[in-house]
């Protein structure tokens, strides 16, 4: 029981040591994309082309540890908050890896489509993440 | 929920696999004046196919057209590109690669270089020349000719003096005639564009008075995704003046101007040229094309005169007004990589006049294309029919394995056809039955 415990604990950390950087990543490739979008010029293009596969690279352990908390977790009465956030993650993690292949294409080949997955994945992240801080305070209420 | 996880890892693998489109024109259909150019697609994965190196078996040899002969007269070359015959017979043979300067800026170009690289089309170059001359047995000598070349391709005699085309300069050599070695450092005779060299090659033909050297120089990506100040005198055709040593662009547009060569008819200026990739499997052919002073041919804003590529950004309204439509369409991804006007030699009749072309073959097409040396043949110096193919074979029947790749060609002293494999690491002889 308490070597359970012990790497319950562990899967927490290392969730909340990995899980904020494929959002970052996200956030930078969608601010690459625009200014791309806006001046051609190609830095941006392959800036955005590195962080969207380095994102999805960096949100595979924290997804898996996701997928364990949310549906495998018989300990915690799992939220309705807790489950779309896995549902948002799932699908913006599937729109970035075409994103990723549409940032492949040379030139301004990528565009517009990159950009509109990127700012699709930002959004589906940025709501999840808006909702788990909306509970927290919540629940931190007295 | 697991079936909800399978469902999307399917639909993200179909989304992507149906987005790779397998060829549906025929090469024939797609040479000519008038090739057939349908829609560009931008495509998730670009098609792609690439076979294995394999190498050629002890006694295999590649199929030759019907009156056709072919021996191999080298081997164990590092990788053979170029081919030119001097006023002795003696054949140079120029043994070069990429010099590996491009940085990986993207990750498809991490993936994509490892993909290419299965083909054996990436193996070193010797960075030399070798000479190759013909025994009172018959068979061929080798001699080390000239060493500690830069990614040569190109080279040219004129007078007493040999000019080698590096990747970043041409070089000038003494010579005489019968020697089998340079042992003269040279000098450098003009600089060259030498920048990141996404396509290294320098194709150089003298002019027959020998007053100028034409220099091919490719472009420094596919489609202008390095950057536009990267072209700077990239997809030109270079002229420069041998007595000045001055040089200016005599035309533009032309991605990668491979080979060049005199046609004998009219006495004008033609080339091979490589196409853009990933817009699709049969587009854009590759082609040859008279070489008119101060045009300009397309690339990156246009191909075949006014088909718009919207991938570039900018774009050019103006110049694809310009552009002018090249003569003769070799067929899609076929990679021309020599060319050689020949007015007589000694193959069958419907060889002599026209030009031969060797094509070095696919990645960007499935079924694979190219990977062949054809004849093109012309009527009153303009190109007529479709391409006949006289040698091929170079590569399995199920496409899997690639035993070598055409690329430079030469006549040797007898009129018979020569062909560097660069991925056999041979020189080819082609005669008459």
């Amino acid at each position: 029981m308490a070597s359970t415990s012990m790497s319950r604990r562990f899967a927490f950390a290392v969730y909340g040591l990995l899980n904020p950087i494929p959002f970052g990543m996200f956030v930078a490739a969608l601010i690459f994309d625009i200014t791309y979008l806006r001046t051609g010029e190609v830095l941006w293009n392959k800036a955005a082309a590195w962080l969207i596969p380095l994102a999805l690279i960096f949100a595979i352990i924290p997804r898996f540890i996701n997928l364990g908390m949310v549906w495998a977790n018989r300990r915690v009465i799992v939220s309705g908050v807790d489950k779309l956030d896995f549902w948002l993650n799932l699908v913006a993690v599937i729109v970035a890896i075409f994103n990723a292949f549409v940032h492949s294409r040379d030139a301004y080949a990528s565009m517009p489509t990159g950009v509109w997955l990127s700012a699709v994945t930002v959004a589906l992240l940025a709501l999840g993440n808006v909702l788990i801080a909306a509970r927290a305070s919540a629940e931190a209420r007295p | 929920m697991i079936r909800i996880l399978r469902w999307s890892a399917l639909t993200v693998a179909a989304g992507i696999a149906a987005c790779s489109g397998k060829a549906e024109l025929d090469p024939a259909q797609q040479s000519g004046a008038a090739p057939d150019l349908p829609a560009a697609r931008n495509f998730l994965l670009p098609p792609m196919q690439v076979p294995d190196k394999a190498g050629w078996k002890e006694g295999q040899t590649p199929k030759v057209a019907e009156g056709l002969r072919i021996e191999k007269i080298a081997g164990d070359l590092m990788h053979p590109r170029q081919l030119y015959t001097l006023p002795n017979g003696d054949v140079l043979v120029v043994e070069s690669n990429s010099p590996g300067s491009e940085a990986v800026t993207t990750p498809k170009q991490l993936i994509a270089g490892k993909i290419k690289n299965l083909s054996g089309k990436g193996a070193k170059g010797g960075d030399r020349v070798t000479l190759l001359r013909r025994n009172a047995m018959g068979s061929w000598d080798k001699h080390v000719f000239l060493e500690h070349l830069h990614s040569p391709f190109g080279v040219q005699l004129i007078g007493d003096a040999i000019y080698v085309a590096n990747t970043d300069a041409i070089r000038k050599y003494p010579y005489q005639s019968g020697a089998t070695e340079i042992s003269d450092p040279g000098v450098e005779f003009a600089d060259l564009p030498g920048t990141v060299n996404h396509h290294w090659t320098k194709a150089l033909l003298a002019s027959p008075d020998g007053t100028k050297l034409y220099v091919g120089v490719g472009s420094n990506s596919n489609v202008g995704e390095n950057g536009l100040e990267v072209e700077y005198r990239r997809a030109v055709v270079l002229e420069v003046d041998v007595a000045s040593r001055g040089s200016r662009i005599y035309a533009s547009g032309i991605r990668n101007p491979t080979g060049l060569g005199w046609e004998p008819v009219t006495g004008k200026l033609w080339a091979i040229a490589n196409e853009r990739d990933e817009i699709g499997a049969d587009l854009v052919p590759d082609y040859l094309t008279s070489v008119q002073d101060g045009a300009f041919y397309g690339w990156p804003y246009s191909y075949y005169g006014a088909n718009v590529d919207e991938r570039v950004y900018p774009q050019r309204p103006d110049l694809v007004a310009k552009a002018v439509k090249p003569d003769y369409a070799l067929g899609s991804h076929v990679a021309a990589l020599g060319v050689l006007f020949s007015d007589h030699n000694a193959l069958p009749e419907k060889y002599q006049g026209g030009a031969f072309v060797a094509e070095h073959g696919s990645w960007d097409r499935s079924p694979l294309s190219g990977y062949a040396v054809v004849h093109v043949a012309f009527t009153d110096g303009k190109p007529v029919g479709a391409p006949q193919t006289l040698v091929s074979a170079f590569y399995s029947d199920d496409e899997k394995h690639l035993f070598g790749a055409p690329v430079g060609l030469a006549q040797d002293k007898d009129g018979a056809l020569l062909v560097a494999d660069d991925v056999g690491d041979v020189v080819w002889r082609v005669s008459k039955l």
